[in-house]
This record gives C-alpha cells, structure tokens and sequence, in this order.
C-alpha cells in the first residue's frame, strides 16, 4: 500500500478521522495501562498476603512436623534453591560466555547464524519437556552421567536449570560482545597482542557488565523455575541440606505445593515465599536492566 | 570514542610484542573451549530430541499416529490405551485462545511505547511490563487459584454466559472455579510481554523517515499505523505473536494449577480441561506402568514437535524479515 | 574490570565449596523416603520421635504413593509408601521389593455443599454414580433418598479426584469396584483411574484445597485431612446396612473382619462382609515398600519395627485417625515377619 494514498484522500472527514485516531490512541493506552494494573494487582495480591507471615522464623525454621499446625518457615527452600540456581550457574555461565566467545570471535557468519538459531529452539523448549529430559538422562537411567548416580538431586535439578539458563546467558552476552568496538579489537592485535589475551583482557573486560546483566536475567528466571525440578529434585526432607548430590526443596515447587492445600497457614507460607520469590526475582532483574543501561553508556553507545 | 579506548587501553610493556609459543597453545586452547561449549549447546537439543523420541518409542510402537487423534486415557484399559486428542485439543484451545486476547493489547502496547509515549514514559513503562514477564509462572498460578480464578467466576463468566451464553464455548452450566477459561486469561498475562516488547522493538525499528512522510501528507497518527508502521513490519508482528504462543504451548504449571485437570474436555470454556503440559506434570512421577510412561514421554515428543515448529517458524520469519529490513534500507 | 571478574568468580567458587564442605560434615544416618500424602502425617509426627530412638534422621516426601513406588524402583529412596499394593507390574520392575502394611486408616468421602447438614448419608452405588458423572445434581433423588428430611440444595455436583498416581484413589476405586459392576468394568481399580466427570488435583492436601474452594464438590481424601481442613464428609453405608462415619472404632472393625494374610502382604479391606456390621467400608491398610537387598537394612528393620510397635501408639496414630496396626494380630504378625527379610548388600 502507498503511504500516503489514504491522507491525500482525506478532506471531508477530517472530524471523525481524528475522532478515530483519539479512539486507537486511548486504546493503546489502555492496554499498556491494563498490563501495567495487572501486575500492580498480582505483586499486591501477593505482598499484601504474604508480608503477614514473614518472620525471622520463617527464614530460618524448616516446616512444622505437627500436622494440625505449628508455624513452619521455609529455610529448606531458600537452601536449596540457593543450591539449585549456583550449579546452574555455574554450568551455564562458563558453557554460555565461551559459546558466546566462539560465534562473535572465532566463527563464519553462517556457522554463528546456525549456533544462534540452535540456542532459540532451545530456548523456545517446554520447561517441563527439559525436565523429563534430564530425568531420563540423570536421574532414571543407571548412567551416572553426572557422577551423582541415579537418583534426584540439587545438581540434577540443577541441571535442569542450566539447561534453560544456557541459551539466555549465551544469546545475550552474544549481544554485548556484538557491542564491543572492533577497533578495540583491532587496537590489541595492532599491538601484537594475541588473540586469546585479546579476549581475556579486553573483549570480556569490556563487555563485564553486560554478561552480568545477562546472567542476572537468566537467575532470575531460573530461580522461578517450577516444571524442571518436578522430576529432577522433588523428594526432598524437610530440612536445611546444604549438600548438592542431595535432592533439596526449592522454592518454586513449595509454593507450587503450598497452594492447591486447603491449610489457610499453607496458603499464607505459600504467599510468603512467593512474596520473597517475586521480590528476588523482580529486584535481581531491575538491577540487572540498571547495570546494562550503565555498561552501555559506558561504552557509549546506544542500541 | 577515542578516549574510552584508552579506558581499557593495555598497558604498555607488560604483554609480548611478538607471537610465542605459549599464544599459539593459548588461541588453540581457547578456540577449542569455546568451540566445545558452542557444540555442547546444540548437543543438549540433539539429546533432548533423542532422548524424549527413544523414550516414547515403546508408546509410539503401540499407538502409533492414532495417538493423536484418540481420545482414551485410561491405565486400566487393555493394559493401558492412551490417545492424546482431548489433551491436544486442551493445549491449542487454551494457547490459542490467549493468543486471541494477547496479540491485539501486545500490539497495542507496542505501539503506544514506539509512537505515543514520550522518551521519558517510555522507558518505565517497558521495563513495568517487563517486569510482568519475570514474575514465575507459579506465582501467576497461586494468583490465578485464589484472586482470578473466583473473580471469573463469580463477574466474569456469568456475564459473558448471559450475553454469549447462546454460543457453546461460552454455554454448559458455570459450576466451577477451576476453568480453561481462567487457563486462558493466566496465558494472556504470561504472552502479553513476551508478544509486546518484541513489536515495541519491530516499531522502533521503522524509518522515521516513512513515518514523518506520512504525517506530513497529513495523516493522522492512527492512520500513519495503519497504512506505515503496522504493514512495514507484518511479518516481525505475526513472529511476535508466534512466539508468545510458543511459550503458551508449553507452561505446565500455572496451567495445572487453575484448569482443573480433567479430560475429557467440556465443550464450554467455563468447565475443567487439560493440556498436555499440564498432565506431564500430574502423571509422569507417579506413572504406575512402562507402558504409561512411555505414552506420557509420547505426550511430551508430540509437544516437542509443536513447540519446535513453532518457534522454528517464527524464528524464519524473524530472520527473514530483519534481513529484508536491513537489506532494503 | 579484570580483577572484579574473578573475585566474583572466586567468591561464587568459595561458596559452593563451603556448601559441599558443610554437606559432607553431616555424618548421622539419614533414612529417606518418598510416596503416598495419606501416610503423610503420621510420618511427620514420626520422624521426630524416632531421631530421638535412634538418631536417624528421616526424610519422608509426599510426592504420592504412584510416585513413591516409582522412586524406591528406582533406588531413588530408602523406602516407598503406597496406600495400593505393588501391581503385577511393580512388582515385577522391583522383583525385591517387599511391602509391609504398617498403618491403618480410611478414606472419607469428603464434600463441600454450602447449607447441607453435617450429616449425609451415602451409599456405595451413590457414590459410584455420582463419580461416573450419571449423578450430577445434589437435590437427585438417589441422594434425597438416602437423607430424608434433609434440605439438599439444586447444586451441581463437582467430582475431585487426584490426578497424581494416588493410592487414596486406589482404595477408593477398590471400593466402587467392589460395590458397582458398572465401575468394575468401566473404569476399574487403579491408582491413577481415569474418572469420567469432575476435577482433579494434586496430593491428599491439594484434593481437600479443592473440595474446600469448590461449591458442590465431593471428594475422597484420608480422614486426617477432611478433620484438619474441617471439611465435612459422609457416612457411607456397609454391606450391614449401616450408615457410618470413618472412625477409629469403625475402621477396627473392618480390619478384623478378615483372618487371612497372603504371602505378599496385599490386603484389601473395603467393602467387608455383613458380619462386620461396625466397618466402615472404605478402609484400607497402607504399606511401606522396601528393597530387600537395601544399604540401610539394619536402619530400615529397626525403624520399621519401632513404626509397628510404638509407632501406633495413640500420641502419633489415634490423633490422625489411624488405628492400631495391633488390631488384626495376624496382620502385624506378618508384617514383623516380612521385615526379616530385609537384608544388607
């Protein structure tokens, strides 16, 4: 269609075209004002429910061994998903940065274009289909691929959680590493200097803080993950295990469990780990979004 | 720019001037690691395709495609008979049915951040409803059990019922709390940010140049929309939108947590459902023979290959239309 | 830039290291298990008293009886729970595995239908129509019937079922199937049926979520839940003709209504015979399941035997509505019996 076929048109009916215009105008800004209600309702639903039942205890207090009540507190899960989220990272960082560093540094155009597009079919896979994934792989078989034996554990639910971290850190450090300068790179070979110490000392410098806004995003994402950990780490006891190769509660699927209950104090834990959830993830990712405005004006440049 | 070049600038006598052996060995080690950890990436796809495929193959021998198309899920019967459809039709209807709803507010929303909001309300509104992305999809459903779910159905149904009632998805006898029609609203919430910011950026990215011409015809703000920025990018828009939907397909747990998980599905929107994902997460643990786990593995092939699809295709277009973007400007 | 980096690294590397650190440390005996939500609470006021006999410490996780059997299988757990007995199938994936009943309770037919007195009467066909879906409404007559005088409103009825392998909807299609050929044939005994009408849920605890949220509902979940979520439930009627509610005295009676207990320990108890005019028809014995060859044996023998033993004692078992295991002689004859046959590696 031509651009301007419709406006040169225009003359008799200028009143109800602006009538229209104000009409989309107002519904375009009704509908980010619904978006943002409806998260203003869901973290107040939330905080108001939850905030009540947040106490020192229950922090550091596991749940209530007696079944007709007695505070409980949710210390297990806070362990375990601290557990869960640093084996993740520290599979999918390392394994994400150097994917990063191969397609921006070292591969063809074409191979890069094929590494991406392999990384979004990995992103765009069901959560729960990765967690059958690693059951059949980790947990079922008597393989012990990752040297923990059969059984469900913090680092198969891990694991799990790597895998879905993976392409998120991977694909946006590719993004920061696209934004460093190339005459920087070009300054550092001028200079005789190699190409791995060029990567080291000032490709990654440089790009630092954008791989930790990419990281952060993708533990933030992580540690809300619920369908991955339903088969790789669910049996878990009741109480504070800092050991990996054991299977630990999580967060998540506390909530997830807390919830269908029809135990009023249930539901009020359920809140409140979802309050102390929502708060991690949603401050872990405002600082994130902070830090990658901050790194980019460092560089100076805008997207 | 020069300036910050001389930020992380090196400094000067403290790395050798001349290539040595240690940087061969250091270029080839780090061009093996990285090169493993890129392989290592599209590995893990590979063995999840294989291992879900090797894991449904039993079922696959015994149902074959027919798996699809029946609509028996019963453990008990002739050893176990399991058939996907109502579990298939469950997943597409509550997908497809959040995707009605999220594509037109996402592309509202998009565009209200690319044209209307100035500089300053842009960019918190964006990061706000990005915000809305990052919430887990456990917390959305503890919302969707216990505030949305009887908002719907105590304001909510009843008055689309007594309007539409006529229609039958929006018929039968509104009873319940746990609804595909409640599945359907939590997947809007989940999609709306994932559609909107990908067509805030589509948006962004038309030429003002075509932009200004257009308003400088005389058209007006909704008209450069219409006839400018929305057909430029059509194709981004639709993979936008594919891409939510991607997502949709696959949430297990805020869907088992408001949908009431029972097939076989209630022909109105106001009674219980399922969805494949959301059996995966009810069944597979507690699976009591081979033959059911093989089915349920089947189950998750079959919504492998949809999401694969997909997203596959969205991924096409994208590319496609950012290299005629590119291209073309 | 550089430096930063790696501190962070390194203190990412610190932390993970002490965290093994303070794992490995732990040396007292850990005993874990995993399965059915119905045995769920008396596990849990268990653990605590046996860490004090013996130190062990025991990690018991709800995840459903479908899903405990699936687990001690698989050698994921020191032992299973399960309301159902191993079918053919389990036990021929788990050729070692051996169960022992060591506990004894019932299911309440649980129901939520605002203004209805606290006392419904129903039967087992009833109860089987209503879960086929042919009953639907609360003012039918088969149900009217049942509860003369009583005011039952025009609700639809919503069914709620688990949808997690369950071995609450194992005993509870045990007793339809017992009391309706219909459901025998349609639908059948299993943990994870597949039920015609309603909704499903997750856990004994998610089941009664449900029911308590759902006007209309009517569910099945063991006692200790419908009490503790004060939800109201049903006084079925056994092969007597008596309208009982599930209560220690009640399930006793159904337990020593039977004399015989096969090699493999499977009981089933519901639906027993008109002689046992004081049972209530859906009770059910719950088994702890355990390979015979298990690296925790001598661990597994002590606390099973103390779980027979002291563990039906009315400070754990009477509160939750389980009764003893004592009851049936011949029952924890066989179970003490069974557990010598857990060997070490």
């Amino acid at each position: 269609m031509e651009p301007g076929a419709i406006s040169l048109r225009a003359s008799g009916r200028g009143r109800r075209r602006l009538l229209v215009n104000r009409v989309a105008e107002g519904t375009a800004v009704l509908a980010a004002v619904l978006a943002i209600v409806v998260l203003a309702i869901v973290i107040w639903s939330v905080g108001s429910r939850g905030i009540g039942a947040i106490n020192l205890d229950f922090f550091v207090k596991g749940p209530s061994s007696d079944f007709f009540g007695g505070d409980g507190g949710i210390a297990p899960a806070l362990v375990g998903s601290l557990l869960l989220v640093g084996v993740a990272t520290l599979i999918a960082l390392p394994t994400g940065v150097l994917t990063a560093i191969f397609v921006s540094e070292f591969a063809s155009v074409s191979i890069g274009r094929q590494i991406r597009l392999w990384l979004d079919v990995l992103n765009g896979f069901p959560s729960i289909v990765i967690g059958i994934f690693v059951f059949t792989l980790a947990v079922k078989t008597k393989v012990p691929v990752l040297g923990i034996g059969h059984h469900q554990s913090a680092v198969a639910g891990g694991f799990a959680l790597a895998v879905i971290m993976l392409p998120l850190v991977a694909r946006s450090t590719m993004e920061v590493l696209r934004l460093v300068p190339n005459h920087l790179r070009e300054a550092s070979y001028a200079l005789g200097v190699s190409k791995w110490q060029t990567v080291l000392r000032v490709v990654l410098p440089t790009s630092f803080g954008g791989i930790l806004t990419g990281t952060t995003l993708a533990v933030a994402r992580a540690a809300g993950e619920t369908a991955p950990l339903l088969f790789t780490c669910a049996i878990a006891g009741q109480i504070v295990d800092w050991n990996p190769t054991h299977s630990v509660q999580s967060i998540p699927l506390t909530i997830y469990l807390d919830s269908e209950s029809a135990d009023p104090a249930l539901h009020q834990q359920a809140w409140a780990a979802a309050f102390v959830l929502i708060l991690f993830v949603l401050v872990t990712s405002l600082t994130a979004r902070l830090l990658l405005e901050r790194s980019r004006k460092k560089l100076g440049l805008q997207r | 720019m020069l300036a910050r070049v001389e930020a992380v600038s090196i400094p000067a006598g403290t790395l050798p001037r001349t290539r040595k052996v240690g940087d061969r060995i250091g270029d080839g080690l780090l061009y093996g690691l990285t090169a493993l950890a890129a392989i290592l990436g599209v590995l893990v796809v590979l063995a999840i395709i294989w291992r879900v495929a090797d894991g449904a193959w039993p079922a696959i021998k015994i149902f074959k495609l027919g798996f699809l198309w029946h609509n028996v899920w019963n453990v008990n019967l002739n050893g176990g008979t399991f058939g996907a459809r109502d579990l298939i039709i469950g997943t597409v209807v509550t997908s497809f049915g959040a995707m009605l709803l999220s594509a037109p507010i996402s592309i509202a929303i998009g565009l209200f951040l690319s044209e209307l909001a100035s500089p300053a309300v842009r960019a918190p509104i964006g990061t706000l409803i990005d915000m809305l992305a990052a919430v887990p999809s456990v917390v959305i459903g503890l919302w969707g059990i216990y505030v949305l779910a009887p908002f719907d159905a105590n304001h909510v149904a009843p008055g689309i019922h007594a309007v539409l009632g006529w229609i039958p998805i929006f018929g039968g006898d509104p009873h319940t709390e746990s609804t595909v029609f409640t599945a359907i609203i939590v997947l809007t919430i989940m999609t709306i940010p994932i559609t909107s910011s990908i067509c805030r950026e589509l948006f962004i990215g038309v030429p003002s140049e075509l932009e200004e011409g257009s308003i400088g015809l005389g058209a007006t703000r909704w008209e450069m929309v219409k006839t400018v920025v929305v057909p430029s990018v059509r194709g981004g828009v639709v993979a936008a939108i594919i891409l939510g939907l991607g997502r949709a397909l696959g949430e297990a747990i805020a869907v088992t947590q408001v949908i009431g998980n029972f097939i076989p599905m209630e022909r109105s929107l106001f009674g219980s459902g399922d969805t494949m994902a959301s059996r995966l997460a009810n069944q597979y643990q507690g699976a009591s023979t081979d033959r059911q786990i093989a089915a349920l593995i089947y189950l998750a092939l079959v919504l492998l290959v949809i999401t694969f699809v997909t997203n596959f295709a969205a991924q096409r277009i994208v590319k496609r239309f950012e290299f005629q973007r590119t291209g073309g400007a | 830039m550089t430096k930063r980096f790696s501190i962070l690294i390194a203190a990412v590397a610190a932390v993970l290291l002490a965290a093994t650190a303070a794992g490995a440390k732990s040396t007292d005996t850990t005993i874990t298990g995993a399965g059915s939500t119905f045995v769920q609470p008396l596990v849990a006021a268990w653990t605590p008293a046996i860490g004090k006999a013996f130190g062990y410490s025991v990690q018991y996780s709800g995840v459903g009886s479908g899903a405990g059997i699936a687990a001690i299988t698989a050698n994921q757990v020191d032992f299973g729970a399960s309301d159902a007995p191993l079918n053919t199938a389990q036990q021929s994936a788990c050729p070692d595995c051996i169960q022992i009943p060591w506990a004894l309770s019932a299911t309440a037919v649980a129901y939520n239908v605002p203004g209805a007195p606290a006392h419904i009467n129903l039967d087992g066909t009833t109860i089987s129509k209503i879960f086929l879906g042919t009953i639907s409404n609360w003012n039918d007559p088969a149900i009217s019937a049942l509860n003369k005088g009583a005011n039952l409103p025009d609700l639809k009825i919503t069914p709620v079922f688990r949808s997690d392998g369950s071995g609450t909807s194992y005993n509870f299609t045990d007793y339809l199937s017992s009391v309706n050929a219909t459901w025998k044939t349609k639908i059948g005994t299993s943990t994870q049926p597949a039920f015609p009408a309603g909704q499903g849920a997750k856990g004994s605890s998610g089941v009664a979520g449900l029911i308590s949220r759902t006007n209309g509902s009517i569910g099945y979940v063991d006692v200790a839940y419908a009490i503790k979520n004060h939800i109201k439930f049903a006084a079925v009627r056994n092969k007597a003709g008596k309208f009982l509610f599930p209560s220690l005295r009640r399930i006793e009676a159904a337990a020593t209504a039977y004399t015989t207990v096969p090699a493999n320990n499977e009981l089933h108890i519901v639906n027993p015979p008109k002689s046992a005019a004081l049972a209530y028809p859906i009770s059910t014995y719950t088994y702890i399941i355990v390979h015979k060859k298990s690296a925790h044996a001598p661990e597994l023998r002590k606390m099973i035997f103390w779980a027979l033993t002291q563990g039906q004692g009315s400070q754990f078992a009477a509160k939750l509505t389980f009764a003893k295991l004592s009851t049936n002689k011949k029952v924890l004859v066989a179970a003490e019996k069974t557990l010598k046959q857990i060997q070490g590696v």
